[in-house]
């Protein structure tokens, strides 16, 4: 393995892309749709009390992803028994280059082109922060695991590739893995948490339920409700009490969430909260999904349950501890090591596979 | 013409022991053994589907045999692969190219593939299409080469590294007359500067002039070598085709001599005879027994004699 290797195999596939396929009219299609998802969310979203940069920021980087999760995989999923069925892979495997050439080589390249698409979505994310509410960081770091999941999906499409003797099955199982990524982590969270939720005896501060039995509204003998007779639960009557509940340990299941590279992207760069909650939440769906799988990961809270509903003379509304801890639970770091450990565990095999002389050649390929 | 500095000096050639190798159950080679020499040009003769592709994978380092042992120039293709890899020049059969690519882009690719610098590997793309009559063609798209251009580009593609042994696979298929021609002059030049050249093909009168021998190969097996110097032509069984004005007598006389004759369509007669002399020797003593005789000429070349025979028992 050499540099020079790499940068030769490289320059090859980007040379051949650059003319062999209309990349040209893809990207501007592609410059073209971003733009009329960030105009549309503007004028959709475009609230003079929340602040609807966030909610652009939010739309155009879902957008890249999800887009780039379409087309990137048409970069690397034909690439190696593509190069086969046209007989130009054995040519390369005669001459000094090594398997791990050819196979960073190839991603390199499909990695810079998806890196072109991202680039020709940053002038919408410049609008989004000059209508304010995302900072230039959050926008820099989205943008680097932008990249960095869209190297994962180059590397599974190319080990699919090197697995698969014809394109058409390795594009389809690409494209599953990414469902199964995408779909699969959120249906497999819905569904598993039926199986992690049972009914358990909780510890409560709160208004015992029979407080409600004891103090029933009076009625007279025409069955007129008779006011003033019942009493209003106050923060006296609050009291420590067991109650059985129904309890969701999500905090079992969580780490489902992060494979979703949906949610990775979202949890790793949301946009910040606003200073002032009086002024509207907005569209904001990654920071909906990065709040929403870190309250996940932290689970219901074993301790008591501080639940004194009750405007009492001090006035203030007790605090969920759950709320604060899931603050700090980022979940997005285990996603991104999942996807990185993903991607080079799928590097690696594409590698093996490319390894010659073959001893085992698989069914239906052909070495030249 | 086609070397900067000539072949590495001391190379053995390439020597293959009892190779086999199969696919799932298709056994492909089942067991072949031959000795290519520097400075020859040997000819790989057999029919479809009896394993001649399949000999070149392993010698190209691509395929690991079975069993059996493979030498390039004294290196294990499997156990070092980019020893051999910097030694040969494959040119696969159907070669297949980079469509987007410049005919002088892919020799260039190719080039820096060998980690050759680009100043010359510019210099070595510019010889090799000259050498393969490419040059004017060279800024045009590799993809709107006609099948035989396509073939030339494969041979320039195979020297590019200035390989030491070189494995052709059906070099001529596709190539009109003159640039068969070419192909020989070229095989009989790179063979003159010491490398080794093994070619596999079909057509038996191409490879008879070029071959300094033949290695006949069917259903997986290496049947026989066959030399392909002047002796062997002077002293092979042939056949030849007699035509006469007296066909009754002709027969009769062939008859009477104990010659093994076959009846061919136009009241021909075909003969075996062994070796020129005798053929010679026939046709004198026709003439003198005062059959009028108005053809008599070879059929089939040595090579092609030695190929049916080795070949006839196939299904």
């Amino acid at each position: 393995m050499s540099w020079h290797g790499i940068s030769t195999v490289a320059r090859l596939e980007l040379r051949q892309r650059a003319r062999a396929s209309k990349w040209v009219v893809v990207l501007a299609i592609w410059f073209a749709v971003i733009a009329l998802v960030s105009v549309l969310s503007y004028l959709a979203l475009n609230d003079p009390d929340a602040r609807s940069g966030a909610a652009m920021y939010d739309v155009v980087i879902f957008f890249v992803l999800g887009l780039g999760m379409l087309v990137v995989p048409s970069l690397t999923a034909t690439s190696i028994n593509g190069d086969r069925e046209h007989g130009v892979l054995a040519t390369l495997q005669t001459t000094l280059l090594t398997s791990a050439d050819l196979v960073l080589g190839k991603l390199l390249a499909a990695w810079a082109i998806s890196g072109a698409f991202l680039v020709t979505a940053l002038p919408f994310l410049a609008w989004a922060w000059v209508e304010g509410g995302v900072s230039v960081g959050r926008i820099l770091l989205a943008v680097v695991v932008l990249l960095l999941v869209l190297a994962v999906v180059c590397a599974l499409g190319l080990m699919f590739s090197t697995l698969t003797a014809r394109p058409v099955a390795s594009a389809v199982l690409t494209y599953l893995a990414l469902g199964a990524l995408v779909f699969g982590t959120v249906i497999g969270f819905g569904l598993s948490a039926f199986l992690v939720n049972k009914e358990e005896t909780v510890r409560v501060y709160g208004i015992p339920n029979d407080f409600f039995d004891q103090n029933e509204p009076t009625y007279d003998a025409n069955g007129n409700f008779v006011p003033g007779a019942e009493r209003v639960p106050t923060k006296a009557d609050c009291v420590e009490h067991d109650e059985t509940r129904n309890v969701t340990h999500t905090e079992r299941i969580w780490w489902m969430l992060p494979l979703n590279p949906f949610v990775v992207v979202a949890d790793a760069a949301p946009s910040e909260p606003p200073a002032n909650p009086d002024q509207g939440m907005g569209f904001t769906p990654m920071r909906w999904i990065s709040e929403g799988s870190r309250a996940a990961r932290v689970g219901e809270t074993t301790e008591l349950r501080q639940e004194c509903w009750v405007d009492g003379p001090a006035g203030q509304q007790p605090v969920d501890p759950n709320a604060a801890a899931a603050k700090d639970a980022a979940v997005w770091p285990f996603g991104l090591v999942f996807l990185l450990l993903a991607g080079g565990g799928a590097t690696a095999v594409a590698e093996r596979r490319l390894r010659t002389p073959i001893r085992r050649l698989p069914n239906g390929t052909r070495i030249a | 013409m086609l070397t900067e500095g000539g072949p590495t000096s001391g190379g053995r050639g390439i020597e293959v022991a009892g190779v086999r190798r199969a696919f799932g159950d298709v056994l492909a080679v089942d067991d072949i053994s031959l000795t290519a020499r520097p400075g020859e040009v040997t000819a790989l003769i057999g029919p479809n589907g009896s394993g001649k592709t399949t000999l070149l994978l392993m010698l190209a380092s691509l395929l690991v045999p079975d069993r059996g042992t493979v030498r390039i120039d004294g290196h294990d293709p499997v156990t070092a692969p980019a020893e051999v890899r910097a030694r040969i020049g494959w040119m696969p059969d159907g070669f297949g190219t980079w469509d987007a690519l410049t005919v002088r882009e892919v020799l260039e690719t190719i080039a820096a593939a060998y980690r050759i610098p680009a100043p010359q590997a510019r210099e070595r793309a510019e010889a090799l299409l000259h050498t393969v009559h490419l040059a004017d063609l060279a800024d045009r798209r590799a993809r709107v080469l006609s099948r035989g251009q396509k073939q030339r580009l494969g041979l320039a593609r195979a020297l590019v590294n200035d390989p030491s042994v070189l494995l052709l696979d059906e070099p001529a298929s596709g190539l009109d007359p003159r640039s068969r021609i070419e192909l020989r002059d070229i095989l009989r030049s790179l063979a003159a500067e010491g490398r080794t050249v093994l070619v596999s093909s079909h057509i038996l009168t191409e490879l008879q002039e070029v071959a300094d021998r033949a290695v006949i190969v069917a259903r997986g097996r290496s049947i026989e070598t066959q030399q392909l110097d002047g002796e062997a032509v002077t002293t092979a069984l042939a056949s030849w085709r007699i035509d006469s004005l007296d066909p009754l007598r002709l027969t009769e006389f062939l008859t009477s001599r104990h010659v093994p004759a076959q009846q061919v369509h136009g009241g021909m007669v075909e003969v075996e005879v062994a070796g020129e002399e005798n053929a010679a020797r026939l046709l004198t003593d026709l003439i003198g027994a005062g059959v009028r005789v108005t053809a008599f000429t070879p059929t089939r070349g040595a090579l092609e004699s030695a190929y049916l025979a080795a070949t006839e028992d196939r299904q």
